[in-house]
């Protein structure tokens, strides 16, 4: 329903979508994910003035708890993970709203009492019976969740409401298995009311990189093979695996962070523009870069990728372990903390032009970016000894520190003819005071407006496991490539430079 | 000497005194003599005009508090045109506030003062143009009574004219030169009324009670409105009742001594504008009476955000908390300065109000 039709007085005050009244159902919601994050997202909404008027927050888990001591739970978590102060008025209201739902995934009986909870609340709330479930449990109970909403019937919304659902990444560990938690989940919503979350895609720098593109004329006109020489996509991380051990050890960076997160900022970096910005248009225009990926499979895998794994280093001033020392790691494990890819995009614009993605642990310092280096200019006048590192190259920069830089050749002061690269540098926190909201923030509030741009679609999750799944496939064949191996603190094996040297390209210094 | 770069402290020294010719020279020295690690910031050229005597400090003291959210030029403006004497001075200083990835970097917005005295006061144009941050926006906030006539050089390059009606003694005919204003610069230039960014968040809190259907159902048959406002701020309140009114079309009657607004359906709306002297904010309340139900939004004991309620018979269907926004004239500016766009409802309300100005 558009509100703006009907609400003569929303006319004019808000440029987007607002949130409907509904209430949000969180699966596991006993876990650290709620405390740290959706819980504070929903208070700094409240504060911010963009919840709807109707809303409850059934949080569903097997733990015994009441509802009011879990609220005091979640008051302590959201003073502290809040982006900003809480108010004890505001936070009591809110709270107030907030209902412990005891039961097990797999108890048929607790979603038919969850179901009576919901009506009561759409009647004494005013929810008019839209319902939000959001998965937040571990991944293993998925199934059976989406299996009770379904025969519960919680899944089905009335007539003039609506149900809909948040995934939390993995979306599967692979292509069958993302195929079947899709299957599930499609047995029970329709795609149009599934919101697969890549908290990445929230964030206000991703965003603008569509912006940035598009918005603006001298970007769009040089972004193909004619000018860019290589893109390079970098996600490193000083931390190691911490408490994920067991986790980690599964998945590994590869699924861990290629498969979704830098896919999708590779998509967004190269993805045609969209006939418009609703929903499927963007993610039309992102399936078609993932279908027109070239696939590494076999030989090409042992060409184009890079696997390695932390040993013993130093990073901010302290030692650190190897991940085979780590708790909860196997001694012999084969698990890969760092990943470089060299990526083809076999579409008109992107012929020849290689994307270069890394992503890595107890890497030297912590840094989301994409960079668009430009092709150097002809080796004459001016450029007769310049180097491809002394090339234009456009910034954006995802976390920390949002912003863009451009990087150009001027002339150093003085009677010589001395060319030097400078950078021209745009920060978000310098130039806007306005503190930028949480992703989660975005996301929960598009969810509520059924605004699902900034959500994974299902073909684009299948089509990334497609690819990740070939790659894995040669490493688990043996095929290749070996595992290498970096100390902590350093940028990555020395592998990964010869990858880019191949093509005479060098890793960005972060 | 005055310093010109000041700290993250509020000041309201206009900094180091220049030479009108000298300023751009002068502005590269402070940069280049201040320390590493300051970075100059703009998103915007303001200029701040103001006939007020102690305009110059105050507004200083304004500058240095938004340049923390909002980087700007700013160029201030203190004029005297009924001086004897026939003078321009100038000031240059900056304001510097610790920023950026661990709040490592000190970022700095420049603020160029100008008093001019006497037949100078007509060199605004001038004044402004020279000292513009080329390719950025210009608002321009002028402070006070606007003057009749107009200067079409000064308004058709301005982006965007910021005034506070809230000031104004007489608003009828101040309207009136706005809309000059606008039109003769052919719609280019965007009016924004402080005293409507001013009510911003209250029309906020009122849109969401009647998100609520019930509510919504109610409003074609909305028997009476009544505002309660702070002492001084009647074109405030009506400019909230304006808004109402021409978001659901109602027009303004009046019957012997009797005003009321007459509804789409015929029938009447009755309103009340209640001051007081001891209200909570510009507009403290806002209360909607029908048939059988009411609603209201009324600022909160903390003040940071409004209640709304809706309820009907015993019922209370909608009742929550909505941000209320501060009330410094600092924070309105700069809840203006953050917006884009124009205020397309803005001269509808004013119209539906406007034998009450």
């Amino acid at each position: 329903m558009n509100k703006e039709n009907d609400n003569p007085f929303r006319n004019g005050l808000v440029n987007r979508a607002v949130a409907e009244p509904c209430t949000l159902v969180i699966f596991g919601a006993t876990g650290d994910l709620t405390r740290r994050k959706l819980i504070p997202a929903l208070y700094n909404l409240a504060a911010d003035g963009n919840l709807p008027s109707g809303l409850a927050v059934v949080c569903f888990a097997r733990r015994d708890k009441t509802s009011e001591g879990f609220r005091e739970e979640l008051g302590e978590a959201a003073r502290k993970y809040s982006r900003r102060p809480v108010n004890d008025e505001l936070w009591a209201r809110f709270a107030a709203n907030i209902f412990y739902h005891r039961s097990s995934f797999d108890d048929p009986v607790g979603y038919v009492s969850l179901g009576k909870e919901l009506e009561a609340l759409d009647t004494r709330l005013g929810t008019r019976g839209n319902h939000l479930f959001y998965l937040a449990s571990s991944p293993t109970e998925f199934d059976i969740i989406l299996e009770n909403l379904r025969s519960s019937g919680l899944s089905h919304a009335k007539p003039g409401s609506w149900a809909r659902i948040i995934v939390e990444k993995p979306f599967g560990t692979d292509l069958p298995s993302a195929h079947r938690l899709n299957e599930a989940v499609a047995a029970a919503f329709p795609e149009r009311d599934t919101f697969r979350i890549d908290h990445y895609l929230g964030k206000e720098t991703a965003q603008n990189l569509i912006v940035l593109r598009f918005a603006n004329t001298v970007f769009e006109a040089l972004w193909n093979h004619r000018y860019v020489e290589n893109v390079q996509i970098t996600a490193s991380e000083p931390l190691g695996v911490e408490a994920r051990a067991g986790y980690y050890e599964k998945s590994g960076a590869l699924r861990d962070m290629v498969q979704n997160h830098l896919l999708q900022l590779l998509c967004l970096t190269a993805m045609e523009p969209p006939t418009d910005l609703s929903a499927d248009a963007v993610r039309d225009e992102k399936v078609k870069v993932l279908r027109a990926l070239r696939p590494l499979t076999g030989k090409t895998v042992e060409e184009n990728v890079v696997r390695a794994q932390y040993t013993g280093g130093f990073i901010n001033g302290r030692d650190e372990p190897g991940y085979r020392e780590e708790p909860g790691v196997a001694p012999d494990s084969m698990t890969d903390t760092y990943v470089a890819l060299r990526l083809h995009i076999d579409n008109w614009r992107w012929a020849g032009v290689p994307f270069f993605v890394r992503v890595g642990k107890r890497l030297p310092k912590s840094g989301t970016e994409i960079a668009i280096q430009f092709r150097p200019t002809p080796p004459v006048l001016f450029n007769r000894e310049s180097q491809l590192q002394d090339a234009n190259a456009l910034v954006i920069r995802i976390q920390p520190d949002e912003g863009i830089s451009f990087r150009m050749a001027a002339k150093m002061p003085g009677a010589l003819l001395q060319i030097e690269p400078v950078k021209m540098d745009f920060h978000y926190g310098t130039s806007f005071g306005k503190p930028t909201p949480e992703a989660y923030e975005r996301l929960l509030l598009d969810a509520m407006s059924g605004d699902a741009t900034l959500f994974a679609r299902r073909d684009e999750v299948e089509h990334a496991w497609r690819f990740i799944d070939g790659i894995r496939a040669a490493w688990d064949d043996g095929a290749a490539p070996r595992l290498d191996f970096y100390p902590a603190g350093t940028w990555g094996p020395r592998e990964a430079d010869d990858l880019l040297a191949q093509d005479g390209a060098v890793w960005r210094r972060l | 000497m005055a310093q010109a770069v000041t700290p993250s402290l509020q000041t309201s020294s206009p900094g180091l005194r220049v030479e009108v010719g000298e300023i751009d020279r002068k502005l590269g020295e402070l940069w280049s003599a201040s320390e590493a690690g300051k970075v100059r910031a703009s998103l915007v050229n303001l200029v701040v005009y103001s006939e007020a005597p102690d305009a110059i400090e105050e507004n200083t003291s304004l500058l240095a508090g938004i340049a923390a959210d909002h980087a700007f030029r700013a160029l201030l403006v203190q004029a005297d045109p009924g001086a004897g004497k026939n003078d321009v001075e100038a000031w240059i200083t900056a304001h510097c506030h610790m920023r950026g990835a661990g709040g490592m970097k000190e970022i700095c917005s420049e603020q160029i003062t100008f008093r001019l005295d006497g037949p100078a006061a007509e060199r605004l144009p001038n004044i402004v143009f020279s000292h513009l941050d080329s390719d950025l926006p210009l608002c321009f906030w002028w402070q006070g009574q606007l003057h009749p006539q107009p200067a079409p050089q000064l308004w058709t390059r301005v982006d965007r004219l910021i005034v506070d009606s809230q000031s104004w003694v007489q608003p009828a005919p101040q309207f009136a030169i706005l809309r000059e204003i606008e039109a003769l610069s052919g719609g280019h230039c965007a009016v924004c009324d402080l005293n409507w960014t001013r009510i911003f968040h209250l029309r906020y809190a009122i849109a969401q009670i009647f998100d609520n259907p019930a509510a919504r159902e109610k409003l074609p048959r909305l028997e009476s409105v009544e505002i309660r406002y702070l002492y001084g701020h009647r074109l405030t309140a009506l400019e909230l009742l304006g808004w109402i009114a021409s978001r659901l079309g109602w027009h303004l009657e009046q019957d012997g001594k009797k005003q009321f607004f007459r509804r789409r359906d015929g029938g009447e709306t009755a309103f009340v504008l209640r001051e007081e002297k001891e209200a909570s904010s510009a507009v403290a309340a806002v209360e909607f009476r029908f048939p059988g139900a009411a609603a209201s939004a009324r600022r909160a004991e903390s003040g940071d955000f409004y209640i709304v309620e809706f309820a009907h018979g015993s019922d209370v269907a909608v009742s929550q908390m909505l941000p209320a926004g501060r009330e410094k004239i600092s924070d309105i500016l700069l809840s203006e300065l953050g917006r884009v766009g124009r205020h397309p409802l803005f001269w509808p309300s004013i119209r539906a109000i406007e034998p009450l100005l």
